[in-house]
């Protein structure tokens, strides 16, 4: 085993919160698609998916910064700053970093877009938001690529496992793209489901209701 | 405000009956105060062209291209929809367009609680044309409509009126009667260009807004009939004359559709200011303002408040499209509170998953909650659901829901104590505020 070490901690550092990065991302995209396909999470209502979603998004991103920030300030390869938002220009690994500034680029144009929603059309916030397709698999590659642990052990069957759970989440999504509700029935159905059991005894109404015919 | 309230108000129109798409047979009472009424007719029965002509003259439609936005200014018009926005600013902004720009009276009144825009339809047609035809010109265009509910007689009426004023020359533009579905989203904005472009009357998330992009893409100047037939008298008669009415902060007058605590609906025309006590008849345990987008208030407070927007906003409440009842003493607000909500979510339009799943869900616990015994954590769960939903669709329409609720929670906090042990103060459950019949929805009522 490796002693944490000074010269180690911020390599340490930048491994560990990208592997949170990837868990967070992976949870960010299959709440996004059960947002997009009115899914629901046992204990939650579905409208409450909507702000996990978005609340996920944002921690994510601060272990994105910290993942990033510890890289580039570790001394042990140097990653010139330019390298985190350009594509391929990094000395140390190319390409494999170049796909994480892909991805960077990518998430960055999710989330301004997405704090500005209120105030661009909602097509082109849209367009821009099925742009998570493509970042996640990237951050994934990236990672792979990166980082030799991800190889082996525990921590590739992690990844095994994140990527069967978007696969599996993509492949649900669609299925349930078959059988939609209509728009004009939803609020009703909904209704239905929420409306407390009349239980006569248990329940009964304040007046009996000697007015109404 | 002026302390010479000489406004115990006239009563221009009187209901009968509770159906809220029922035309009227015509104002059954008529008293000039103050200067009103202002927009509906003095007499009995509704204005033909002839007496409008008579009693206003023709408009100054060769005038309202150069000046008529600078005049709406100085007056302070707000929009008489609801939403109080500064209508000159609505004409300004469709008039900055270069293409060729479209202009729509919103007759569409979705509030079940509100027949104002009904009324002002049925009694003084010929206003709200005016201020259509007034409105086209000062924003020059050639493309103008009226949308108006579904409903026959009304649009036979409308049709007869348009047709008279065509065939006696007063327009520059040919107008289109849209029929609007019975639905109570019907009339927001991008739903009503949508329509009137020949789609469903949906809403469509903004940017861009109709002034921008409206009906077929091209800029859109929507306003409420009422807001029409106030511009249609400030062409005529200018800033100063509407100003001697109202506050200084929110000038002229305004219809009011008033539901009083003994069932009687009432519409009638009144000065922004006048003193809540004069209009309905109090004391009542709460009032609500503003309608079914609006706001509970306490009684005793409603007796102490003027209608005006500056004195409604520490409530939560504004004054919106004018509706205020008083709730009777016999009946549970949470009740009446839980049958609109439940009204409210089934007129979702099914698009924004906040909207469509949380206020169905909103409405399933305040029907808890108007029954015996709720389960008391159901309180905090509806305040959350409430912050979860606002702000979170393409319209209005959560947000509006939302403040409802959040109001009836704060003004009945003490009869939901009562439910909790298992009582209510109510005598009585028939229902009070007026919904229509429930009815399974389809796609097609969307048009």
């Amino acid at each position: 085993m490796t002693a944490i070490t000074q010269s180690t901690a911020l390599w340490y550092a930048s491994r560990a919160t990208g592997v949170v990065s990837l868990l967070l991302l992976t949870l960010v995209v299959v709440l996004g698609i059960a947002v997009n396909r009115q899914g629901r999470l046992p204990g939650l209502p579905a409208f409450a998916v909507t702000g996990l979603h978005r609340s996920v998004s944002l921690l994510s991103v601060l272990f994105i910064a910290a993942h990033v920030a510890t890289a580039v300030i570790d001394p042990y390869v140097s990653i010139r700053a330019a390298a985190v938002v350009i594509p391929f220009v990094s000395a140390y690994q190319p390409f494999w970093l170049g796909l994480g500034a892909v991805s960077l680029d990518l998430i960055a144009a999710l989330i301004l877009t997405s704090l500005a929603r209120a105030r661009m059309p909602r097509r082109a916030w849209r367009g821009i938001h099925w742009l998570a397709y493509a970042a996640w698999p990237v951050a994934l590659i990236h990672s792979i690529g990166a980082s030799p642990d991800l190889r082996s052990g525990g921590l590739r069957l992690l990844a095994i496992g994140c990527t069967l759970t978007v696969g599996g989440a993509g492949l649900w999504r669609l299925a349930q793209r078959a059988r939609e509700m209509p728009r004009a029935e939803r609020a009703a159905a909904v209704l239905a489901a929420s409306e407390p059991p009349v239980r006569r005894p248990a329940r009964p109404s304040f007046v009996p209701d000697r007015e109404a015919r | 405000m002026t302390s010479s309230m000489t406004r115990p108000l006239p009563s221009l129109a009187q209901y009968s009956g509770r159906d809220p798409n029922e035309p009227l047979a015509g104002p059954a009472e008529s008293r000039y105060l103050g200067g009103m009424p202002r927009l509906l007719p003095p007499g009995p029965g509704p204005a033909g062209l002839r007496a409008h002509l008579a009693r206003f003259g023709a408009p100054p439609l060769d005038w309202a291209g150069r000046g008529l936005v600078a005049e709406l200014q100085a007056a302070g018009l707000t929009g008489r929809g609801g939403a109080a926005f500064p209508t000159y600013r609505k004409l300004a902004a469709v008039a900055g367009h270069r293409r060729p720009a479209v202009v729509i009276g919103n007759g569409a009144e979705g509030e079940p609680a509100s027949s104002k825009d009904k009324t002002l339809l049925w009694a003084a047609p010929q206003l709200v044309l005016d201020g259509l035809q007034l409105a086209a010109a000062a924003i020059g265009s050639g493309t103008a409509g009226l949308y108006v509910h579904r409903d026959q007689r009304l649009h036979q009426w409308l049709a007869a009126s348009i047709a008279e004023r065509a065939a006696a020359g007063l327009d520059l533009v040919p107008v289109e009667l849209i029929a609007a579905p019975a639905r109570f989203l019907a009339g927001e904005e991008s739903a009503l260009a949508s329509r009137a472009a020949g789609g469903p009357a949906l809403p469509r998330f903004k940017p861009p807004r109709a002034s921008e992009r409206g009906v077929a893409d091209r800029p859109t100047l929507v306003q409420n009939v009422e807001t029409l037939a106030q511009l249609a008298l400030i062409a005529r008669y200018g800033a100063a004359w509407f100003r001697s009415a109202g506050t200084t902060d929110e000038p002229g007058s305004m219809l009011a559709t008033l539901h009083q605590a003994d069932g009687q609906m009432l519409v009638v025309e009144t000065e922004l200011g006048t003193p809540i006590r004069d209009l309905l008849r109090l004391p009542a345990p709460a009032v609500l303002v503003g309608g079914y987008h609006g706001a509970w208030i306490p009684g005793g407070l409603a007796e102490r408040l003027p209608l005006t927007n500056a004195a409604l906003r520490p409530l939560g409440a504004a004054v919106g499209a004018g509706v205020l009842a008083a709730l009777p003493a016999d009946r549970c607000g949470l009740a009446e509170t839980a049958r609109v909500v439940r009204y409210l979510a089934l007129e979702s339009a099914g698009q924004c998953g906040p909207c469509f799943n949380g206020l169905p869900r909103i409405a399933g616990a305040l029907a808890e909650l108007a029954s015996p015994w709720p389960r008391p954590e159901i309180i905090t769960d509806v305040r959350r659901w409430c912050g979860l939903v606002e702000g979170r669709g393409a319209c209005r329409h959560p947000d509006g829901t939302v403040r409802l609720v959040r109001s009836a929670l704060e003004v009945f906090a003490s009869e939901l104590d009562q439910h909790i042990l298992g009582r209510c103060a109510a005598s009585s459950s028939r229902p009070f505020l007026p919904l229509p019949p429930d009815l399974a929805l389809d796609e097609a009522d969307w048009r």
